[in-house]
Protein backbone atom coordinates (compact mmCIF):
# COMPACT_ATOMS: atom_id res chain seq x y z
CA UNK A 1 0.00 0.00 0.00
CA UNK A 2 1.27 3.20 -0.81
CA UNK A 3 2.20 5.88 2.01
CA UNK A 4 -0.84 7.48 2.32
CA UNK A 5 -2.86 4.54 3.22
CA UNK A 6 -0.20 4.01 5.60
CA UNK A 7 -0.11 6.88 7.69
CA UNK A 8 -3.77 6.82 7.47
CA UNK A 9 -3.44 3.41 9.46
CA UNK A 10 -0.67 4.68 11.54
CA UNK A 11 -2.24 7.30 13.12
CA UNK A 12 -2.33 7.74 17.27
CA UNK A 13 0.92 5.59 17.19
CA UNK A 14 3.68 6.70 19.70
CA UNK A 15 6.73 8.74 18.38
CA UNK A 16 7.82 8.67 14.59
CA UNK A 17 6.35 5.81 13.82
CA UNK A 18 3.02 8.16 13.16
CA UNK A 19 5.25 10.43 11.01
CA UNK A 20 8.28 8.47 9.16
CA UNK A 21 7.02 6.19 6.60
CA UNK A 22 9.96 3.50 7.52
CA UNK A 23 9.15 3.27 11.13
CA UNK A 24 5.53 3.97 10.30
CA UNK A 25 5.34 0.92 7.51
CA UNK A 26 7.38 -1.46 10.09
CA UNK A 27 4.77 -0.37 12.44
CA UNK A 28 2.12 -0.82 10.60
CA UNK A 29 2.32 -3.88 9.09
CA UNK A 30 2.81 -5.06 12.96
CA UNK A 31 -0.42 -3.90 13.78
CA UNK A 32 -2.10 -5.58 11.36
CA UNK A 33 -0.78 -8.95 12.28
CA UNK A 34 -1.88 -8.25 15.35
CA UNK A 35 -5.25 -7.76 14.38
CA UNK A 36 -5.11 -10.60 12.56
CA UNK A 37 -4.25 -12.36 15.40
CA UNK A 38 -6.61 -10.90 17.63
CA UNK A 39 -9.69 -11.71 15.53
CA UNK A 40 -9.39 -15.31 16.80
CA UNK A 41 -8.54 -14.41 20.52
CA UNK A 42 -11.38 -12.10 20.92
CA UNK A 43 -13.69 -15.15 20.35
CA UNK A 44 -12.16 -16.87 22.87
CA UNK A 45 -11.74 -13.44 25.22
CA UNK A 46 -15.25 -13.17 25.07
CA UNK A 47 -16.64 -16.53 25.93
CA UNK A 48 -14.22 -16.54 28.89
CA UNK A 49 -15.88 -13.40 29.97
CA UNK A 50 -19.32 -14.44 29.37
CA UNK A 51 -18.42 -18.12 31.60
CA UNK A 52 -17.19 -15.61 34.60
CA UNK A 53 -20.01 -13.25 34.35
CA UNK A 54 -22.68 -16.52 34.55
CA UNK A 55 -20.13 -17.99 37.11
CA UNK A 56 -20.89 -14.53 39.02
CA UNK A 57 -24.85 -14.43 38.41
CA UNK A 58 -24.87 -18.06 39.50
CA UNK A 59 -23.23 -18.18 42.62
CA UNK A 60 -25.31 -15.43 43.65
CA UNK A 61 -28.11 -18.18 44.31
CA UNK A 62 -25.85 -20.80 45.26
CA UNK A 63 -24.81 -22.58 42.08
CA UNK A 64 -21.21 -22.56 40.35
CA UNK A 65 -21.02 -22.24 36.74
CA UNK A 66 -20.39 -26.42 36.16
CA UNK A 67 -22.90 -27.51 37.57
CA UNK A 68 -25.25 -24.68 36.41
CA UNK A 69 -24.18 -25.38 32.61
CA UNK A 70 -24.57 -29.34 33.51
CA UNK A 71 -28.36 -28.66 34.51
CA UNK A 72 -29.20 -26.65 31.19
CA UNK A 73 -27.42 -29.37 29.22
CA UNK A 74 -30.02 -31.69 30.90
CA UNK A 75 -32.73 -30.09 30.33
CA UNK A 76 -32.00 -29.60 26.73
CA UNK A 77 -32.00 -25.39 27.11
CA UNK A 78 -29.46 -24.32 24.09
CA UNK A 79 -28.82 -20.90 25.34
CA UNK A 80 -25.46 -19.70 24.66
CA UNK A 81 -23.28 -18.16 27.03
CA UNK A 82 -23.26 -14.67 25.49
CA UNK A 83 -27.19 -15.05 25.66
CA UNK A 84 -26.76 -16.43 29.68
CA UNK A 85 -24.30 -13.70 30.26
CA UNK A 86 -26.42 -10.84 29.03
CA UNK A 87 -29.57 -12.50 31.29
CA UNK A 88 -27.47 -12.37 34.05
CA UNK A 89 -27.13 -8.60 34.21
CA UNK A 90 -30.19 -7.72 32.91
CA UNK A 91 -32.90 -10.20 33.68
CA UNK A 92 -32.66 -11.20 37.07
CA UNK A 93 -35.85 -12.61 37.11
CA UNK A 94 -35.59 -15.34 34.47
CA UNK A 95 -31.93 -15.85 35.20
CA UNK A 96 -33.06 -16.69 38.82
CA UNK A 97 -35.74 -19.30 36.75
CA UNK A 98 -32.97 -20.64 34.89
CA UNK A 99 -30.97 -21.52 37.86
CA UNK A 100 -33.76 -23.22 39.88
CA UNK A 101 -34.39 -25.31 36.63
CA UNK A 102 -30.87 -25.89 36.61
CA UNK A 103 -30.35 -26.87 40.04
CA UNK A 104 -33.40 -29.34 40.06
CA UNK A 105 -32.30 -30.85 37.17
CA UNK A 106 -29.02 -31.81 38.45
CA UNK A 107 -28.65 -31.09 42.59
CA UNK A 108 -25.03 -31.15 42.76
CA UNK A 109 -24.49 -28.16 45.23
CA UNK A 110 -25.68 -29.44 48.61
CA UNK A 111 -22.35 -28.34 49.94
CA UNK A 112 -21.52 -24.82 48.55
CA UNK A 113 -21.07 -22.47 51.02
CA UNK A 114 -21.79 -18.70 49.73
CA UNK A 115 -18.56 -16.72 49.64
CA UNK A 116 -18.62 -14.45 53.19
CA UNK A 117 -19.66 -11.39 52.95
CA UNK A 118 -17.05 -8.65 53.18
CA UNK A 119 -18.05 -5.89 55.51
CA UNK A 120 -17.88 -2.38 53.52
CA UNK A 121 -16.81 0.85 55.34
CA UNK A 122 -20.13 0.95 56.91
CA UNK A 123 -19.27 -0.83 59.61
CA UNK A 124 -16.88 2.00 60.97
CA UNK A 125 -19.68 4.62 60.89
CA UNK B 1 -51.40 -5.46 7.31
CA UNK B 2 -49.41 -6.92 4.44
CA UNK B 3 -49.34 -4.86 1.47
CA UNK B 4 -50.07 -6.53 -1.52
CA UNK B 5 -46.32 -6.65 -2.67
CA UNK B 6 -44.57 -8.32 0.33
CA UNK B 7 -44.09 -11.80 0.66
CA UNK B 8 -43.95 -13.75 3.73
CA UNK B 9 -40.96 -15.90 4.37
CA UNK B 10 -40.47 -19.37 6.45
CA UNK B 11 -37.29 -18.67 7.28
CA UNK B 12 -36.06 -21.50 9.07
CA UNK B 13 -36.80 -24.44 6.70
CA UNK B 14 -34.67 -22.78 3.89
CA UNK B 15 -31.82 -22.56 6.27
CA UNK B 16 -30.41 -26.23 6.45
CA UNK B 17 -27.21 -25.93 8.18
CA UNK B 18 -29.15 -24.51 11.18
CA UNK B 19 -31.88 -26.13 11.31
CA UNK B 20 -31.81 -29.48 13.18
CA UNK B 21 -31.49 -28.85 16.93
CA UNK B 22 -28.54 -30.16 18.47
CA UNK B 23 -26.30 -30.30 21.41
CA UNK B 24 -23.02 -28.93 19.83
CA UNK B 25 -23.80 -25.54 19.44
CA UNK B 26 -21.09 -23.06 18.34
CA UNK B 27 -22.01 -19.25 18.41
CA UNK B 28 -18.33 -17.99 19.17
CA UNK B 29 -18.19 -16.42 15.72
CA UNK B 30 -19.54 -12.93 17.18
CA UNK B 31 -18.99 -9.74 14.51
CA UNK B 32 -19.77 -7.42 17.50
CA UNK B 33 -17.52 -5.33 19.74
CA UNK B 34 -18.40 -5.38 23.67
CA UNK B 35 -19.08 -1.84 25.07
CA UNK B 36 -21.23 -2.94 27.63
CA UNK B 37 -17.75 -4.34 29.29
CA UNK B 38 -17.28 -0.68 30.49
CA UNK B 39 -20.58 -0.26 32.08
CA UNK B 40 -21.64 -3.89 33.37
CA UNK B 41 -20.66 -2.62 36.48
CA UNK B 42 -23.15 0.07 37.05
CA UNK B 43 -25.99 -2.59 35.87
CA UNK B 44 -28.41 -4.08 38.24
CA UNK B 45 -28.38 -7.44 39.74
CA UNK B 46 -30.29 -6.57 42.90
CA UNK B 47 -32.36 -3.85 41.91
CA UNK B 48 -34.88 -6.19 40.66
CA UNK B 49 -37.75 -4.62 41.79
CA UNK B 50 -40.75 -5.28 39.66
CA UNK B 51 -38.94 -4.24 37.05
CA UNK B 52 -38.96 -6.90 33.88
CA UNK B 53 -37.58 -6.68 30.74
CA UNK B 54 -34.58 -3.92 31.44
CA UNK B 55 -33.50 -3.49 27.56
CA UNK B 56 -33.80 -0.04 26.86
CA UNK B 57 -36.14 0.76 24.21
CA UNK B 58 -35.60 3.68 22.89
CA UNK B 59 -31.70 2.76 21.70
CA UNK B 60 -31.14 1.25 18.42
CA UNK B 61 -28.21 -0.60 18.42
CA UNK B 62 -26.15 -2.77 15.35
CA UNK B 63 -26.51 -5.88 17.38
CA UNK B 64 -29.74 -5.89 19.77
CA UNK B 65 -27.19 -7.35 22.68
CA UNK B 66 -25.10 -4.62 23.15
CA UNK B 67 -28.05 -2.33 23.43
CA UNK B 68 -28.32 -2.87 27.13
CA UNK B 69 -24.94 -0.12 27.50
CA UNK B 70 -27.75 2.19 27.94
CA UNK B 71 -29.73 3.02 31.18
CA UNK B 72 -33.26 1.45 30.95
CA UNK B 73 -36.16 3.78 29.59
CA UNK B 74 -38.60 1.63 31.02
CA UNK B 75 -37.16 3.00 34.90
CA UNK B 76 -38.39 6.36 33.90
CA UNK B 77 -42.05 6.57 33.23
CA UNK B 78 -42.29 5.10 37.12
CA UNK B 79 -40.73 7.57 39.31
CA UNK B 80 -42.33 10.29 37.74
CA UNK B 81 -46.02 8.89 37.91
CA UNK B 82 -45.71 9.51 41.54
CA UNK B 83 -45.63 13.43 42.05
CA UNK B 84 -48.56 13.54 39.62
CA UNK B 85 -51.22 13.23 41.39
CA UNK B 86 -50.84 15.91 43.58
CA UNK B 87 -50.02 18.73 41.20
CA UNK B 88 -52.58 20.96 39.75
CA UNK B 89 -52.96 20.45 36.20
CA UNK B 90 -51.55 23.33 34.61
CA UNK B 91 -48.00 21.75 35.91
CA UNK B 92 -48.75 17.91 34.85
CA UNK B 93 -47.24 18.95 31.52
CA UNK B 94 -44.38 19.42 33.10
CA UNK B 95 -44.11 16.50 34.84
CA UNK B 96 -44.90 13.98 32.48
CA UNK B 97 -42.16 14.30 29.97
CA UNK B 98 -41.54 10.65 29.24
CA UNK B 99 -44.80 8.93 28.56
CA UNK B 100 -44.73 10.19 25.59
CA UNK B 101 -44.36 6.78 23.22
CA UNK B 102 -47.10 4.30 23.49
CA UNK B 103 -46.36 2.17 26.08
CA UNK B 104 -45.36 -1.12 24.08
CA UNK B 105 -45.64 -4.47 25.76
CA UNK B 106 -42.00 -5.00 27.59
CA UNK B 107 -40.70 -8.61 25.83
CA UNK B 108 -38.36 -9.79 24.64
CA UNK B 109 -37.00 -13.16 23.29
CA UNK B 110 -33.84 -14.67 21.90
CA UNK B 111 -33.90 -16.30 18.80
CA UNK B 112 -31.27 -18.20 16.74
CA UNK B 113 -30.53 -16.95 13.47
CA UNK B 114 -27.69 -18.65 11.32
CA UNK B 115 -26.19 -20.44 14.08
CA UNK B 116 -26.17 -17.44 16.53
CA UNK B 117 -28.09 -16.39 18.79
CA UNK B 118 -29.76 -12.39 19.08
CA UNK B 119 -31.61 -10.99 22.08
CA UNK B 120 -34.35 -8.98 20.47
CA UNK B 121 -37.22 -6.37 21.20
CA UNK B 122 -39.98 -5.36 18.76
CA UNK B 123 -39.02 -2.33 17.41
CA UNK B 124 -35.90 -2.38 17.05
CA UNK B 125 -33.45 -4.05 14.43
CA UNK B 126 -29.99 -6.30 14.57
CA UNK B 127 -27.78 -7.34 12.13
CA UNK B 128 -27.79 -10.65 11.01
CA UNK B 129 -25.95 -12.98 8.28
CA UNK B 130 -27.03 -12.74 5.18
CA UNK B 131 -30.03 -14.55 4.27
CA UNK B 132 -30.53 -15.56 1.08
CA UNK B 133 -33.76 -14.93 -1.16
CA UNK B 134 -35.03 -12.79 1.20
CA UNK B 135 -35.35 -9.01 -0.80
CA UNK B 136 -36.07 -6.09 1.25
CA UNK B 137 -39.28 -5.18 2.72
CA UNK B 138 -40.09 -8.95 3.15
CA UNK B 139 -41.55 -10.09 5.84
CA UNK B 140 -39.78 -12.97 7.77
CA UNK B 141 -41.40 -15.62 10.31
CA UNK B 142 -38.46 -16.35 12.66
CA UNK B 143 -39.21 -20.21 14.25
CA UNK B 144 -36.30 -20.79 16.61
CA UNK B 145 -37.41 -18.89 19.89
CA UNK B 146 -35.29 -19.90 22.49
CA UNK B 147 -36.64 -18.10 25.28
CA UNK B 148 -39.29 -15.54 25.85
CA UNK B 149 -39.37 -12.99 28.71
CA UNK B 150 -42.30 -10.90 29.54
CA UNK B 151 -42.82 -8.37 32.26
CA UNK B 152 -44.19 -11.01 34.94
CA UNK B 153 -43.23 -14.27 33.18
CA UNK B 154 -40.53 -16.31 31.48
CA UNK B 155 -41.06 -18.85 29.17
CA UNK B 156 -38.21 -20.87 28.74
CA UNK B 157 -37.49 -23.29 25.80
CA UNK B 158 -36.39 -26.64 25.69
CA UNK B 159 -35.03 -26.35 23.17
CA UNK B 160 -37.34 -24.35 21.84
CA UNK B 161 -40.90 -22.23 22.75
CA UNK B 162 -42.94 -24.33 20.30
CA UNK B 163 -45.53 -21.72 18.44
CA UNK B 164 -43.30 -19.27 18.83
CA UNK B 165 -42.54 -16.98 16.30
CA UNK B 166 -40.57 -14.00 16.15
CA UNK B 167 -41.71 -11.54 12.83
CA UNK B 168 -39.25 -9.36 11.49
CA UNK B 169 -39.36 -7.23 7.99
CA UNK B 170 -36.28 -6.94 6.12
CA UNK B 171 -34.55 -3.54 5.70
CA UNK B 172 -31.58 -3.80 4.16
CA UNK B 173 -29.07 -6.23 2.89
CA UNK B 174 -25.86 -4.91 2.90
CA UNK B 175 -22.22 -5.03 4.10
CA UNK B 176 -20.29 -4.86 7.00
CA UNK B 177 -17.41 -2.55 7.45
CA UNK B 178 -13.86 -4.13 5.49
CA UNK B 179 -11.59 -5.76 7.64
CA UNK B 180 -8.17 -5.95 6.38
CA UNK B 181 -6.50 -9.50 6.06
CA UNK B 182 -2.66 -8.69 6.88
CA UNK B 183 -0.55 -11.98 6.34
CA UNK B 184 2.86 -11.68 6.77
CA UNK B 185 6.12 -13.76 7.18
CA UNK B 186 9.30 -12.53 8.45
CA UNK B 187 12.45 -13.16 6.44
CA UNK B 188 10.58 -14.77 3.89
CA UNK B 189 9.11 -11.89 1.35
CA UNK B 190 5.85 -13.44 1.85
CA UNK B 191 3.07 -10.37 2.43
CA UNK B 192 -0.56 -10.58 1.59
CA UNK B 193 -3.12 -7.81 2.07
CA UNK B 194 -6.61 -8.91 1.51
CA UNK B 195 -9.52 -6.56 2.05
CA UNK B 196 -12.95 -8.09 3.38
CA UNK B 197 -16.50 -7.15 3.84
CA UNK B 198 -18.76 -9.86 5.02
CA UNK B 199 -22.42 -9.57 3.43
CA UNK B 200 -24.83 -9.26 6.43
CA UNK B 201 -28.65 -8.58 6.75
CA UNK B 202 -30.71 -5.60 8.89
CA UNK B 203 -34.05 -6.87 9.93
CA UNK B 204 -36.40 -4.76 11.72
CA UNK B 205 -38.49 -7.06 14.61
CA UNK B 206 -41.83 -6.32 14.57
CA UNK B 207 -43.80 -8.80 17.00
CA UNK B 208 -43.19 -11.91 19.24
CA UNK B 209 -46.14 -13.88 18.99
CA UNK B 210 -47.71 -17.60 19.74
CA UNK B 211 -45.68 -17.93 23.45
CA UNK B 212 -48.92 -18.38 25.78
CA UNK B 213 -49.44 -21.49 25.41
CA UNK B 214 -46.22 -22.33 26.78
CA UNK B 215 -45.81 -23.33 30.21
CA UNK B 216 -44.19 -20.10 31.54
CA UNK B 217 -42.03 -19.73 34.76
CA UNK B 218 -43.96 -17.04 36.59
CA UNK B 219 -43.36 -13.79 39.03
CA UNK B 220 -45.15 -14.01 42.17
CA UNK B 221 -44.33 -11.01 43.47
Amino acid sequence: MNKGKIFKLAKGFRGRAKNCIRIARERVEKALQYSYRDRRTKKRDMRSLWIQRINAGTRIHGVNYGNFMHGLMKENIQLNRKVLSELSMHEPHSFKSLVDISRSAFPGNKNVVPAPQKKGLQILV
Amino acid sequence: MAASATATISLCSSFATHCKISQNLQTLATHFSFPSLSSSSSHKLSSCSLRRPTFPLLIKSSESDSAVVVEAEFQAPEPEAGPDDSEPAALQVVETPSSEAPKREQLFGVVMIGGRQYIVIPGRFIYTQRLKGANVNDKIVLNKVLLVGTKTSTYIGKPVVTNAAVHAVVEEQGLNDKVVVFKYKKKKNYRRNIGHRQPNTRIRITAITGYQDYPAVTLES
